[in-house]
This record gives C-alpha cells, sequence and structure tokens, in this order.
C-alpha cells in the first residue's frame, strides 16, 4: 500500500501487515503518521502524536 | 479469560505480545485507547477481564488504569506499581526501605536546597527528572558552575512541580554499560548488558545502546528479583549496575520495552510475559 507524505510529498510505503495503530515514518523527511484506518487496500493516516515529557517505559 | 492489551503507540513490543497471545490461544484484543471515553466507574465494553497496560504516555497509562481498576479489573501492572516505578523519588524510596542496594540519592525542594544538596553529594553527580524515560534530561554535573547554570535554565521551565524540584544522585563509576533484567513475577525472563555507544554515557538503548545477553550470578539474580517485588510486583524491566563496590539498582520501569533484549536472548520474551499474564489471571 502507498500514500504520499503531507509534509514533504514523498511516496511513502506502507507495509502490507501493517494494523490500525500502526507508525510508519517519511524516509526523506522523518514525518511520523500513525495509520487511522485500513479499508480494501486503502490506508488512511493522521499526524502521529508528537513524544511527550511523559513518554517512557 | 478475556484479555486486552491496551496502547497509544503502537511499537514492536506490543504487536509481539498480541501475537504471542493469539499462539498462546488466548482470546486477546490489542486495543488503542486515545478514542475512549469512559463513564465512571462503568467497565467500557472494549474490554475484557485482564488488562495488560502498555501505555507509553505516563500520564495516560496512570488515568486509564485507575478507571480500569475502578471498573472491577485486573490490570497488570497495577496503579499502585505504575505510581511508584514512574517517580524517581518514589522507586528510590521503595528500593532503599526493602533494603535493595541503590545510588545515594537526594531530594532538594528550592534551587538553593539543590546547590546544598550537590555540596554533600560531591562532583560529579546526576540530575534527574522526577518522571521520564529514555534517559532524558539525564544529566551528569560536572562542578558547582554547571548546576548553577542548569538550575538556571530549569527555574525557567514551565511545570513548577517537576522542574523546580530536584532528585540528586551521585554519580556511580561503572563499565560503559548497565544490566536489564525483564521480570514477570517472580522469575527473570532475561537479562543483557546494555552497552553505551561511543561519545554517549548514558545506556539507554533509545540512546544506541546495544544489547548483549549476560547471565547473573546469585547474588545479582536475588537483589533484580528483591528490586521487582520492592516496587509491588509485575511485568517490570529492573535495570542495575555494576561498580566495584557491588551491584546497585538505579530503576525499575513499569512499561518495559525489551525489543533490544529479545534480540539478544534466545527466552521468547512475549510468550513468557503472556504466559505471566494468564497465570495471574488465575489467580
Amino acid at each position: 500500500m502507498n500514500t504520499s507524505c503531507k509534509e514533504c510529498g514523498a511516496e511513502l510505503t506502507i507495509p502490507n501487515d501493517a494494523i490500525v495503530g500502526e507508525i510508519v515514518s517519511c524516509k526523506d523527511c522523518s514525518s511520523e503518521y500513525e495509520v487511522a484506518e485500513i479499508s480494501s487496500g486503502n490506508v488512511l493516516l493522521k499526524p502521529a502524536e508528537q513524544v511527550g515529557e511523559d513518554w517512557g517505559e | 479469560m478475556k484479555l486486552t492489551i491496551t496502547f497509544d503507540r503502537l511499537r514492536w513490543e506490543e504487536k509481539a505480545l498480541s501475537d504471542a497471545a493469539e499462539s498462546a490461544g488466548l482470546d486477546s484484543t490489542l486495543l488503542d485507547v486515545k478514542g475512549l471515553v469512559f463513564e465512571v466507574p462503568k467497565k467500557p465494553q472494549e474490554f475484557g477481564d485482564v488488562v495488560l497496560q502498555r501505555c507509553i504516555s505516563h500520564y495516560r497509562s496512570s488515568l486509564l488504569t485507575q478507571a480500569l481498576e475502578g471498573a472491577g479489573l485486573k490490570v497488570i501492572n497495577s496503579s499502585a506499581v505504575a505510581e511508584t516505578c514512574s517517580n524517581k523519588l518514589a522507586s528510590s524510596i521503595a528500593l532503599a526501605r526493602a533494603g535493595v542496594p541503590t545510588p545515594r540519592t537526594l531530594l532538594a525542594l528550592t534551587s538553593e536546597a539543590a546547590e546544598e544538596a550537590a555540596e554533600r553529594l560531591g562532583y560529579p553527580l546526576v540530575l534527574k527528572p522526577f518522571t521520564g524515560s529514555w534517559g532524558r534530561m539525564v544529566t551528569v554535573v560536572r562542578d558547582r558552575a554547571t548546576l548553577q547554570s542548569l538550575i538556571e535554565f530549569k527555574e525557567e521551565l514551565a511545570n513548577p512541580a517537576e522542574q523546580h524540584m530536584y532528585y540528586l544522585q551521585e554519580f556511580v563509576k561503572r563499565p560503559p554499560r548497565d544490566i536489564r533484567a525483564i521480570v514477570a513475577g517472580d522469575s527473570i525472563v532475561a537479562c543483557v548488558h546494555r552497552i553505551a555507544p561511543a561519545g554517549e554515557w548514558r545506556t539507554n538503548v533509545a540512546r544506541g545502546a546495544v544489547s548483549k545477553a549476560f547471565k547473573p550470578d546469585r547474588e545479582l539474580k536475588e537483589i533484580i528479583l528483591k528490586a521487582a517485588e520492592a516496587v509491588g510486583g509485575g511485568i517490570l524491566g529492573v535495570d542495575a549496575m555494576e561498580p566495584e563496590s557491588g551491584y546497585l539498582v538505579h530503576e525499575v520501569n513499569n512499561t518495559v520495552e525489551f525489543k533490544g533484549a529479545q534480540s539478544a536472548v534466545d527466552t521468547d520474551i512475549p510468550a513468557q510475559l503472556v504466559r505471566y499474564v494468564a497465570q495471574s489471571a488465575r489467580r
């Protein structure tokens, strides 16, 4: 599944086994997206949450 | 038993845990919690009866666990364990009170007291935020002038609870590596050395550290399990150092990441963790 980066326009390749919630990042500009929806081979992305101060293990 | 694995950012670990649950024949769901709404204290219909809490945001995880426990669900790890592990001060207290060797730690409630605490500890020392992970903002302070500059910067930051109070710890002379043990209940599932990359003193995998399998001796095994018990037990990542004076536990992680450790050991870590969850649910 392919789509394009909203930030820089580069092609984004989504792995075939991707699931909703998974993070994909643009190889060109490093923007991160979260897979929001997958339906009949189409994938809908939304901007991933930015790393928060309270993130971690 | 119906298992729900919660996440807010889907990492390799959560997918591996979900796959392991499926392989073990468990009825499990991987659930993104970001869109959920809770009517307290009801149990949201999306959830089973046992929850493996894997949210990456501490505050989100903490509130979610409270809401789920309030609805009568069993959550691994419990909110009490999460609170102890996510606050470095609470962790230090729990470890010290249980007799687990841990670095000398001082709390200072003002910038003036921080300078006094530093004089007592001596330089170099380590300044850490109370919450946070991956070595972020953990700083070696080598002299008083540097500490004063850091204090000035911190005092300008917005969050008074986090930024205007100080957690200071002795700087432990150790090899350029530490020990990460992944614990489930009363057993050590995997143990690795985390070797810091060139030019970096911190040993977090998130900072490029490499994991290498490591067999703990009997003394270290006892210390690791005692540390896990000290914070309340569950699925935990116990971090230890090995200075010449003997082992020291410096941190216990509540939502342990194990991708690095898995790259170094043959044990199927997610399978073992899921087995622990299933056993705990039956109790």
